[in-house]
């Protein structure tokens, strides 16, 4: 039944479009292919592309393939909201994937949720995204629980108490440095200063001197690989020599060749742990290598990531039904490339924060935070 | 001891600011085109100086380097982006302008990536002890006194030549400068060269300081070095010299101070905005 529905869904969208296969399974994918963001958008898309492979080579949904839908959204609400349309409306995707920033992802969740298609987001941090309704799912950390885990890291783990908070002036960083902010108390920490940056600064010396004038123990610096690679080598070329803690946005190799020797020991909140004996993080991991030639990063593991627990919802779900859909991703409990998934009642994902650190030019496994209650997602 | 280590910082700022702004104002003097794209040659110049440095080994002919490709691609600007539109409203020009700096953007992330480009052993990384517990790297020293070095020379050139004198008559008043005989359209080309070089080599100390450059680097000075010029009373060259230099040391004491209500670009725009309500014709203006 649930086949002939699909073959005359496939059929219906092959004479609306006329330029899929009937086998197919569509999955909308929006991420930032050009603009500031591309080099996030880029790899994401590579690590969704290789999810869908890995799924195909297997034996594909029931044996229908994956197909992925894919439209450069430029980082950019206004670009993304028109592309959700799109995607739902003229393309048919069963479901789509954000592997977007918080603006575009938002923008485009709330088109998913109005017409009852189930989406994810596979990295974007904005707390907003999953209360756009029951069909928006999160497979990453929210910004707070990172920050959270970020506060235990520096005044438990690593017992520093004084520090410096140099947050990125976006939706990612506000949020990190709120959840930081909410338990560093609670740690013992005391916050010597909070120098808020752009994300079109590269040229950090004001706030390195006053960093520097403050002497903290340690410095909680958010951004991402290309603000947090200039910001790391102009801290440690002034002679600051303190622990420098980030988060997911440092993730990948490229952080690591911009702040060159600088970034050693640098210490990130992330949920990719390359060091990772799970089979199914190693498949990602060397697969990623091999088909790229490329370390994997954070933002294609969240992509890829997204993609399994597609597939696997699919192959539960066993037809293209969207609330059937909706209800077997909410029941998803999968262990992917960024940990072990399942989702509660808001659709924010719980699972374990991965602690990394930059040793001889590569991330490597530092810690692992499990703490059920510190890192609960938001719920409502 | 901070104030004194953020002035620092603010001239190294204001010293990358100038290099950039110049090239802009001597533009917008000969032409009165607002020229965006010259934000794209200083991308290229960043590009230039981080392949040619990781090619060679050597930074000083990465600078060299960079200076004259760069220099050279800023009179193909011209010839083929402004020229063929003189005849048009500023306009039609700025448009065009602002096209082609997209443009470049773009084609710098399909040439090079998206990922942007580092040093692979970035040079001038030293630190050099200055006063009591305040250092500096010296690639940061070297910014300054590459603005200092190439400014005099240049500003040297434009008193102590024949050249120089009618390239600084034709900025100031273009008809006159002509009816004086001068090749006007030399002096446009002499200016599209040194303007995009100052601006080239100060992308290459920008890629230095970041040990890193991007398809996008130019977003940025795009628009300030406009507020910069606009600060300096459009067209003066003195002006935009001490617009750059102030603009550097504001934004770095504004970073700390108001940073966590302003980020550095409102900074900036406030700044314009305060001085061009006290003095509309720009902060070097008379009457």
């Amino acid at each position: 039944m649930f086949k002939k529905l699909a073959i005359a869904l496939g059929i219906a969208s092959l004479a609306a479009v006329g330029t899929v296969s009937a086998d197919s399974i569509k999955i909308g994918f929006n991420a930032p292919l050009t603009g500031f963001a591309a080099a996030d958008g880029n790899s994401a898309l590579k690590g969704a592309e290789l999810a869908v492979q890995q799924v195909n080579s297997a034996g594909g949904i029931h044996g229908q393939m994956l197909e992925l839908v894919v439209y450069d959204d430029q980082a950019s609400p206004k670009e993304a909201a028109p592309l959700a349309v799109k995607l739902i409306t003229k393309d048919e995707v069963v479901a789509g994937i954000s592997g977007s920033y918080s603006g575009s992802t938002r923008a485009a969740a709330t088109i998913f949720q109005e017409s009852a298609t189930p989406y994810i987001s596979a990295y974007a941090v904005h707390p907003d995204i999953t209360r756009a309704g029951p069909f928006v799912f999160r497979t990453s950390f929210v910004g707070d629980v990172q920050g959270r885990a970020g506060a235990k890291l520096i005044g438990e783990v690593l017992g520093k108490k004084r520090v410096a908070l140099i947050t990125l002036n976006n939706d990612f960083g506000k949020s990190l440095a709120a959840g930081f902010k909410e338990k560093a108390a609670a740690f013992g920490i005391e916050i010597t200063g909070e120098y808020d940056y752009g994300i079109k600064d590269r040229e950090f010396g004001p706030i390195v001197s006053k960093v520097k004038s403050d002497a903290p123990d340690a410095i909680y610096a958010s951004g991402y690989f290309f603000t947090a690679g200039p910001l790391v080598s102009q801290i440690r070329a002034a002679g600051i020599e303190v622990p420098i803690i980030g988060q997911e946005g440092y993730d990948g190799q490229k952080f690591i060749e911009i702040a060159g020797p600088a970034s050693e020991g640098v210490l990130i909140t992330t949920s990719l742990n390359r060091d990772s004996t799970d089979a199914t993080t190693r498949a990602f991991i060397d697969g990623f290598q091999a088909a790229t030639g490329n370390a994997a990063d954070m933002v294609a593991a969240s992509a890829h990531t997204a993609v399994l627990v597609m597939s696997e919802a699919l192959k539960k779900a066993g037809g293209t039904d969207k609330d059937a859909l909706r209800q077997a991703i909410a029941e998803t409990s999968l262990t992917a490339a960024t940990g072990n998934i399942s989702f509660n009642a808001l659709g924010e994902v719980q699972k374990d924060v991965q602690v990394q650190v930059v040793r001889d030019g590569s991330w490597h496994f530092h810690s692992i935070i499990s703490d059920a209650v510190l890192l609960a997602p938001p719920a409502e | 001891m901070l104030a004194l280590d953020l002035l620092i910082q603010g001239l190294v700022q204001g010293s990358i600011y100038a290099l950039i702004a110049l090239g802009l104002t001597l533009v917008y003097g000969l032409l009165r085109i607002l020229h965006v794209a010259h934000a794209a040659l200083f991308t290229l110049g960043g590009y230039l100086g981080v392949l040619v440095t990781n090619a060679t080994g050597s930074f000083l002919l990465a600078i060299l380097v960079a200076m004259v490709t760069v220099g050279v691609t800023g009179m193909a600007v011209y010839r083929f982006a402004y020229r063929p539109l003189l005849g048009r409203s500023p306009l039609v020009a700025l448009i065009a302008s602002i096209g082609l700096f997209i443009a470049s953007e773009e084609l710098f992330r399909i040439v090079f990536g998206a990922y942007g480009l580092s040093y692979v052993d970035p040079p001038l990384q030293q630190r050099v002890q200055l006063f009591g517990d305040i250092s500096l790297s010296v690639a940061r020293i070297m910014v300054v006194v590459l603005a200092v070095v190439l400014l005099t020379v240049l500003g040297w050139l434009s008193v102590a030549t024949r050249t120089g004198v009618a390239w600084r008559a034709s900025v100031s008043d273009p008809p006159i400068a002509q009816a004086f005989g001068i090749d006007i359209e030399r002096v446009r080309y002499l200016n599209f060269f040194v303007g995009s070089a100052l601006a080239g080599a100060a992308g290459v100390m920008v890629a230095l300081l970041n040990n890193l450059v991007e398809p996008t680097m130019g977003a940025v000075p795009s628009y300030k070095a406009l507020a910069i010029i606009v600060l300096g009373g459009l067209g003066s060259v003195r002006g935009t010299l001490v617009a750059a230099l102030s603009l550097g040391i504001i934004e770095a004491f504004g970073t700390i101070y108001i940073g966590n209500y302003l980020d550095r670009d409102a900074i900036a725009f406030a700044f314009l905005i305060v001085v061009l309500m006290i003095r509309p014709h720009g902060l070097l203006a008379r009457g």
